[in-house]
């Protein structure tokens, strides 16, 4: 049934290597799924908190008056929230390699589980960037889960409609889940554009981010 | 540089869009002075003190703290700081806050710390979530004091706080002027800052309307004061005292209104069987009502604060009970 299933609803599923592989069955059901999607709800929530949030609560404020710079307040509730979601990758990976022989996944060495690992958390770490990011530079924490969330589904969608309208086909290039899952790290491991990609975007947006927030007003 | 007054507001503006939140304002606190920033909600105290605190840009004008910028951390090292509102992070313990914001500056040793909580009564062990306002209150007070600041900044910092304890923080406050810091602070009604300022400035609508020391704001300010007798009121006993602009009589009680001193009135009432005298006067429009009434045509009324103080408001928020 599975090979009778249109190329497109295959890719759609983030199984472009097929249903029946170890590699696709995985990229189906986890990596372009409940992985990041968990990772993402995490990230985009401390994201939106961490300056937008703290803000509105009133609290950042009070720490404000205290001698210490904008910018290390930033960076440090920042790179707290890059830890966290570092150690819920890890645990999930660790998992999923525990649990490889139980679920007859043998094939896939600790390389690739981790090489995805790495690639999933820095799709997360993306769009937590740009949510902390927006809210670092607007103060609005409800813009900054808009910006974050929003961009997250709209590249979703715009990567699962890329196998089937060939408009996203031509501009699936700017999907972070393209550069996620096609090729996946989980079958091709450590490719430039799964590690180096998200990196890419993340630094400069959230550096942005940190000096808008350091001139304007708080609100 | 090290002539500049530790507090200074030079011609400071702040708009929000269109709302002018503060107008071309000019204020300086010298060392050792305590500078009363009076006014209603909304009349822009917030919005200096934050403008101060470096939490928002002037839009025109400037601010400066001890001869630089409260952006520099070496300038917020000396500084202390009541927010308006006091938020601080619910989920963490009292000790847990005040050790950390003390981490983020040089030489604050625990046992200062300790002190000030000891002599506030403050209980460190619990959650800030799980404190009174009024408790929540003693840790913004807390940490403002712990590293004896040279400026302090306190935006209403009393609020909450039972009567008792309200004198605490003014005797903690009086301390640190003895000392020699400059204290802004701001508050909304005029008995609070009558106990502690120097000087004091009215804010309204953005502008200082009025800016004397206590004693002589003293003479203008008005009281509202509620006579309780223990049978009537004698005929007569009111009428043409010195300062009393208006007498309503309502069976043992009159509700006299009066314009600077209260001198001549209580010894009017001296013999006359005065069982209580209750006074009214927290609304800070009551009081200087010359600032404030016209409050509701603000814009062409700018200039009224050196209106004549015989001006009887006629449609005034302080004229509904009197009758002349």
């Amino acid at each position: 049934m599975v090979e009778e299933m249109p190329e497109g609803v295959l890719e759609m599923m983030g199984a472009a290597d097929g249903l029946t592989t170890p590699a696709g069955y995985l990229n189906s059901q986890l990596y372009s799924n409940v992985f990041p999607i968990v990772l993402l709800i995490f990230g985009i929530s401390a994201a939106a908190w961490s300056i937008a949030g703290s803000e509105r609560e009133g609290t950042l404020e009070s720490l404000l008056a205290n001698p210490v710079h904008r910018w290390r307040v930033a960076l440090e509730r920042l790179t707290g929230i890059a830890l966290l979601l570092a150690v819920l990758t890890f645990v999930a990976t660790a998992l999923l390699a525990a649990l490889r022989s139980p679920f007859e996944l043998d094939d896939l060495g600790i390389g690739a589980l981790t090489a995805a690992g790495v690639a999933t958390f820095l799709l997360a770490l993306l769009f937590t960037g740009i949510t902390y990011a927006i809210g670092a530079a607007t103060g609005s924490k409800g813009w900054a889960i808009a910006g974050g969330a929003g961009l997250a589904t709209a590249t979703y969608v715009l990567f699962g409609l890329s196998s089937l309208v060939d408009f996203f086909e031509n501009v699936r290039w700017a999907s972070p889940w393209y550069w996620l899952l096609q090729p996946s790290p989980l079958a091709d491991g450590w490719t430039f554009q799964a590690i180096g990609a998200p990196l890419l975007v993340v630094v400069p947006v959230a550096a942005i981010g940190t000096a808008l927030f350091t001139r304007r007003d708080l609100t | 540089m090290n002539d500049a007054p530790p507090i200074h507001v030079d011609g400071l503006t702040k708009r929000f869009g269109a709302l002018t939140a503060v107008d071309d304002l000019h204020l300086a606190v010298v060392p050792g002075e305590v500078y009363g920033l009076l006014g209603p909600n909304g009349a822009g105290k917030t919005t200096t003190i934050r403008a101060l605190m470096g939490f928002i840009g002037p839009s025109a004008g400037s601010v400066s703290l001890l001869g630089g910028h409260a952006r520099e951390l070496r300038i917020r090292q000396r500084v202390g700081y009541v927010g308006g509102d006091v938020l601080l992070d619910r989920g963490l313990r009292v000790d847990n806050l005040l050790s950390w914001y003390a981490s983020l500056r040089d030489g604050v040793s625990r046992a200062r710390i300790d002190e000030l909580c000891e002599h506030l009564e403050l209980d460190t062990s619990r959650k800030i979530g799980q404190l009174s306002t009024g408790n929540r209150q003693k840790v913004a007070i807390v940490q403002a004091f712990m590293h004896d600041p040279d400026v302090l900044i306190l935006d209403e910092p009393t609020a909450g706080l039972d009567p008792l304890l309200q004198r605490s923080v003014l005797r903690m406050v009086r301390e640190r002027r003895e000392a020699g810091t400059s204290i802004l602070y701001s508050s909304h009604t005029l008995p609070e800052v009558e106990q502690i300022a120097d000087r004091v400035g009215i804010l309204r609508n953005g502008i200082l309307v009025q800016e004397d020391t206590i004693e002589n704001l003293r003479d203008i300010a008005r009281q509202r004061l509620e006579l309780r007798f223990s049978g009537d009121v004698p005929g007569q006993v009111l009428d043409e005292v010195e300062g009393v602009s208006s007498v309503e009589v309502d069976g043992h009680t009159a509700h006299v209104v009066v314009d600077g001193s209260v001198a001549a009135l209580v010894d009017r009432l001296a013999g006359q069987g005065v069982e209580r005298i209750v006074s009214h006067d927290d609304d800070l429009e009551d009081i200087f009502f010359e600032y404030y009434q016209d409050g509701d045509s603000a814009d062409g009324a700018r200039d009224d604060g050196h209106r004549a103080t015989e001006t009887e408001p006629v449609d005034g928020p302080s004229s509904e009970e009197a009758a002349s």
